[in-house]
C-alpha cells in the first residue's frame, strides 16, 4: 500500500491507494527469532515491530558512537549506563570544552533513571542472539546482539517508542538510543527503512522499490522499453517465495520479485537512496510495509525548495525540537518534563516569553482528536514549558509528536518557508528545531533513524 | 576541431544551438582571496574565532562554570546577534585592492581598486571577511567547504541559460534564465573533474522559487547583465540554505565549454547570515576562526546598501562572487514543462527572527566577565 499526500487549498486530504492492503493500518511482518520467555514483539506505528519486555515496554540499545571529540555509548557486552548522575559536560561536542555544569542539575536524572536496564532474572539463560551481561553493580542485564538493552522512562504502553528520535541523526547528533527489534520478513536483497511517511521497502543498497498500477496481480506489463526506466527487481535463481514476497516469471528462467502480488521495480532516475521520486510518475508508487499514522486533519502539506513539509492549517511549516545533552551519557533534553534550559536558549535567547513568539506552539483546536498514538494533544504551561494539569489556568492545548510539542516559526512568512529549519546548536542536531519533512529529495531528512 | 568549437560557430557540434547555450555552476567563492603579492596583510593580525573567544571569556582557571552561562550563551549570541559593540576587537581587511564591481557607479572613499586597476570597486563584504582565516587563503576553511558543496550537493545545482545569442563574442540583446537542475554533473573517470556537455532537466517543482530572468548583452566574449535580484541555493552540510543578492549582475567570460567571472551585487545580510548559521555550526566555524557573533556586527557596520525603510539601517552589503560554470544542455522537454512565469512563487529574502537587532536590545544573561575588553582596539572606526 502506498500513501500519497496531496494538498488542496487549506486542508490536508489523504489519497490512499487501497491496492495492496486494507485501509486499516497494516503492520509489518517480521521474522521470528528465538527469544527469552519474558520478551515480546510489539507492532509500533513508526518503527515497525520492536522487542519489548513482558509489560510491553520497548527495548532500546545504545551502540557505541565515535563523536567529534571521543566515543560514548555501550561497548559490546558492557553497559556504560549507570546510577551515577552526570553533572558536567563531557566535551564530546566540539568546540566547547568539557567540565561545564549542566543546567537544572537538581532535575537531571541518572542514566538508569531515564534508561532503566532490562534486568535478567537469576534463572535467565541465553537464547539465540540474547545474552546476559553482568553490570558493574553485579546485576544481570539482557543484551541482544551483544548490546545491552534498556527501556525508556516515558514509554508507558505497548507500542510506545518515545525514546527514538524522529529525525535523521548525523555525525553531530548525540549518541542516541535506538529501538531493537526482529528483522523484517523480507528476502535477501531487501531492507526496510523508517521514513516519516512509513516503513519504506528498499533494496539492500537502499534504493526505493516501486509498483505499477498497470500491472495485474502476479503479472508484469513492463516491457523492454519500460524496463529501461523501471528496472524489474529480479530474483536470483535460488530465490524462493517468502512471506508476502512471491516470484513471477518474466521470461523462462527469469523471475521477478512481487510483494503482495505486485511486481517490484526500482526507478532508474531516483538519483539516491530512499527516494520518493518515482511516485511522481502517474501510476507508479513507492512500496511500504506499513504506513505512518495520518497527521492531524487540520494540517497541510507544503512544497519547499527541498521537498515537502508538514504545515499547520495556514501553511506555516511545523517544526520539532530535538535535544541531547553533552554529558557522557548523552541524555535527552527535549521532552517538556525535562530541563527547558536548552530550548529556551535557542528559541528565546534565554527568555521564555520570547520563545512563545519565536517558535510558538501549534495550538490544537478544541475539537481536535488525534488518531493513533504518534500524534497527541497535550496541555502545556506556556510560562514554564512544562506539562500542565487539566484545568490549569492559562494552559495551552497543543499538538505533539512522540509526546513532544511541535511548533511553527515566526520567521516563516509564506507557505513553504523553512527558515527555522536547522536552527540551533550543531544545525539543530544537538539542541534545536527541524522542519517536519515528509519528503526530502536532497538531504534525506525524511528518514529518521538508522532503519 | 578548434574551428568547430570557436565562439562564433553554429555548427552541429557547437553547444550554441538556436541561439541558446546553458551552463551549470561548478564553483562559487566570495571574492575575498587576493594573490599574496596583491594582499595587504591584516596589520593587526587575523580575527579570533569561537574557540579563542570562548577561552578568553571563560579561561580554564579552575572556576566552576555553568553551561547555560557559557556555551549556551555563546550559542544565543550566535543565533540572535545584535549590533551592540563587540567585546572583541574585529580586524577588517584594509588595503586598496579588492575583486569586485562598481555597483553604484561611483568612486567613493570606501571603494577599492580592482586587481586590473579599475577604481570604484564596491566590496565591503571583503572588508568584513578579509581578516578571517576561513576566507583569507586560497583554501580557507569556510571558503573551501562552501565551494566543495556547490558540486557535491544536488540542491546547489543551479543553471544559467542564455538565449538570443547571435554568437559568443558579441550579442547585443540576450536573456539569461536561472534555474535549478535535477541531474548530476558530467564528470571524468575520477568523478572529481567536471566535464562540459552533460544534460540537465529543470527542477520546476522544488526549484520554482529559483527560476529568475535577466537581460544582458555579450561584448567581446563577456556576458554582462542588468542589475536584478538573484536568489540561489547554497547548501553546505545537507541543510536547506540559500543566498539572496540585491541588484545582482553577472559578468562572465563565455566559451563553448565554460563560463567564468563574477557575480556582483548587494548580499542580503540576514539571508547571508542565516546561510552561514544553518550550514556551519560553531564547530565548523571554529576551524577557520570565524566568529559569527563578531562577523554579524561587522556585516551590519559595513552594510552599504538597501536601507530599511523603517529604520534607515542598511540591510545589504556590497559583494562579489567568483563563479565558474560548465556548459550543459537543458533538455527541451523539461523546459517545455515549465509553469508560466506569472505563476511562479517569489523568493523573499529572510527578514530575520522576530528579535530586535539593535544595540539597545542586546540580550541579557552573560556571565560576568572581568577579562572582557570593549576598547575596540584594532577596530576600524564606524562608518558614518
Amino acid at each position: 500500500m502506498d500513501l500519497r499526500w496531496r494538498r488542496s487549498a487549506l486542508r490536508l486530504t489523504v489519497i490512499v491507494s487501497a491496492l495492496l492492503a486494507p485501509l486499516a493500518m497494516a503492520s509489518e511482518a517480521y521474522r521470528p527469532v528465538p527469544m527469552p520467555p519474558e520478551v515480546r514483539v510489539a507492532a509500533t506505528e513508526l518503527e515497525g515491530p520492536v522487542f519489548t519486555d513482558s509489560k510491553g515496554h520497548t527495548l532500546y540499545q545504545w551502540p557505541l558512537l565515535q563523536m567529534r571529540n571521543g566515543v560514548t555509548g555501550d561497548h559490546l557486552g558492557t553497559s556504560e549506563c549507570n546510577e551515577a548522575r552526570t553533572d558536567v559536560s563531557a566535551g564530546l561536542m566540539s568546540p566547547y570544552p568539557g567540565g561545564l555544569r549542566l543546567p537544572d542539575l537538581s532535575e537531571h536524572p541518572s542514566c538508569v533513571k531515564m534508561w532503566p536496564p532490562f534486568i535478567a532474572g537469576a534463572a535467565a539463560k541465553p537464547v539465540g542472539k540474547w545474552t546476559v551481561i553482568t553490570r558493574k553493580d553485579g546485576s544481570r542485564q539482557w543484551a541482544y546482539d551483544d548490546l545491552p538493552l534498556y527501556t525508556f522512562y516515558l514509554d508507558k504502553h505497548a507500542g510506545d517508542v518515545l525514546g527514538a528520535r524522529s529525525d535523521r541523526p548525523t555525525l553531530d547528533a548525540p549518541a542516541v538510543r535506538r529501538p531493537a527489534g526482529p528483522p523484517p520478513d523480507v528476502p535477501p536483497g531487501f531492507a526496510v527503512k523508517t521514513m516519516s511517511t512509513g516503513r519504506l521497502l528498499v533494496t539492500e543498497q537502499g534504493m526505493s522499490v516501486y509498483y505499477s498500477d498497470s500491472d495485474a496481480h502476479g503479472k508484469s506489463s513492463c516491457d523492454a522499453t519500460c524496463a529501461e526506466t523501471w528496472i524489474p527487481l529480479l530474483a536470483p535463481n535460488l530465490g524462493r517465495a517468502r512471506g508476502e514476497f512471491t516470484l513471477i516469471e518474466r521470461s523462462p528462467g527469469v523471475n521477478q520479485w512481487a510483494f503482495r502480488g505486485r511486481p517490484l521495480y526500482r526507478y532508474a532516475l531516483d538519483g539516491g537512496s530512499h527516494r520518493l521520486k518515482g511516485s511522481d510518475t502517474s501510476g507508479w508508487h513507492n512500496v511500504y510495509t506499513q504506513l505512518a499514522p495520518r497527521p492531524p486533519a487540520e494540517f497541510t502539506v507544503q512544497d519547499t525548495t527541498a521537498g515537502q513539509v508538514l504545515a499547520d492549517s495556514s501553511g506555516k511549516t511545523i517544526y520539532s525540537y530535538f535535544c541531547g545533552d553533552d554529558g557522557v551519557d548523552q541524555l535527552e533534553c527535549d521532552h517538556p518534563g525535562e530541563t527547558d534550559a536548552y530550548r529556551i536558549a535557542v528559541c528565546g535567547g534565554g527568555d521564555a516569553a520570547r520563545c512563545l513568539k519565536t517558535f510558538p506552539y501549534v495550538i490544537a483546536s478544541a475539537k481536535a482528536v488525534p488518531s493513533g498514538r504518534s500524534w497527541s494533544v497535550m496541555l502545556i504551561d506556556p510560562a514554564s514549558g512544562r506539562p500542565a494539569l487539566a484545568g490549569q489556568p492559562g494552559a495551552l492545548r497543543v499538538w505533539a509528536y512522540r509526546d513532544r510539542p511541535v511548533y511553527t516559526y515566526a520567521g516563516d512568512h509564506s507557505p513553504g518557508d523553512v527558515n527555522g529549519d536547522s536552527h540551533g546548536e550543531f544545525r539543530a542536531e544537538r539542541n534545536g528545531y527541524k522542519a517536519f519533512w515528509l519528503r526530502d529529495d536532497f538531504f534525506s531528512r525524511d528518514q529518521p533513524g538508522p532503519g | 576541431m578548434l574551428a568547430l568549437l570557436s565562439a562564433g560557430a553554429h555548427s552541429e557540434e557547437s553547444p550554441l544551438r538556436g541561439g541558446t547555450i546553458a551552463y551549470a555552476v561548478t564553483n562559487l567563492r566570495w571574492a575575498t582571496y587576493l594573490k599574496p603579492e596583491m594582499r595587504v596583510d591584516c596589520p593587526q593580525g587575523v580575527n579570533d574565532g569561537p574557540r579563542e573567544q570562548f577561552k578568553s571569556l571563560y579561561p580554564d582557571d579552575g572556576t566552576v562554570r555553568e553551561l547555560a552561562d557559557t556555551q549556551l550563551q555563546r550559542e544565543v549570541d550566535s543565533w540572535y546577534p545584535t549590533t551592540a559593540p563587540d567585546r572583541f576587537p574585529f580586524r577588517e581587511a584594509g588595503g586598496a585592492v579588492a575583486i569586485g564591481m562598481n555597483l553604484d557607479g561611483k568612486v567613493g572613499p570606501n571603494d577599492f581598486t580592482s586587481p586590473e586597476g579599475v577604481p570604484g570597486v564596491d566590496n565591503q563584504l571583503y572588508r568584513a571577511l578579509g581578516c578571517i582565516n576561513s576566507y583569507r587563503d586560497a583554501h580557507g576553511t569556510n571558503d573551501e567547504l562552501n565551494s566543495y558543496e556547490v558540486v557535491k550537493e544536488s540542491y546547489n545545482r543551479w543553471l544559467i541559460e542564455i538565449t538570443g545569442v547571435e554568437n559568443l563574442t558579441n550579442s547585443p540583446h540576450v536573456e539569461v534564465n536561472v534555474y535549478r537542475g535535477l541531474d548530476p554533473l558530467h564528470t571524468d573517470a575520477t568523478g572529481k573533474g567536471i566535464l562540459p556537455g552533460g544534460t540537465q532537466r529543470i527542477d520546476a517543482r522544488w526549484g520554482a522559487r529559483f527560476i529568475q530572468h535577466y537581460r544582458g548583452r555579450i561584448v567581446d566574449g563577456v556576458l554582462e547583465t542588468e542589475p536584478a535580484d538573484l536568489a540561489f541555493p547554497w547548501s553546505v552540510f545537507e541543510v536547506v540554505a540559500d543566498e539572496y543578492i540585491h541588484g545582482a549582475r553577472f559578468r562572465l567570460k563565455l566559451t563553448p565549454t565554460a563560463a567564468e567571472g563574477l557575480i556582483g551585487g548587494y548580499a542580503d545580510i540576514e539571508t547571508w547570515y542565516l546561510q552561514l548559521m544553518r550550514s556551519q555550526s560553531t564547530h565548523d566555524q571554529s576551524y577557520g576562526q570565524l566568529s559569527s557573533i563578531s562577523l554579524y556586527k561587522a556585516l551590519r557596520r559595513l552594510a552599504d546598501g538597501y536601507p530599511d525603510p523603517r529604520t534607515g539601517a542598511n540591510t545589504a552589503i556590497s559583494s562579489a562572487l567568483r563563479a565558474q560554470f560548465t556548459q550543459v544542455y537543458i533538455l527541451p522537454a523539461s523546459k517545455a514543462a515549465l509553469p508560466a512565469t506569472a505563476s511562479l512563487p517569489h523568493y523573499s529574502p529572510y527578514a530575520g527572527p522576530p528579535f530586535p537587532r539593535s544595540a539597545s536590545d542586546e540580550l541579557q544573561g552573560h556571565e560576568k566577565d572581568p577579562a572582557s575588553s570593549s576598547s575596540g582596539n584594532g577596530q576600524v572606526a564606524l562608518k558614518p
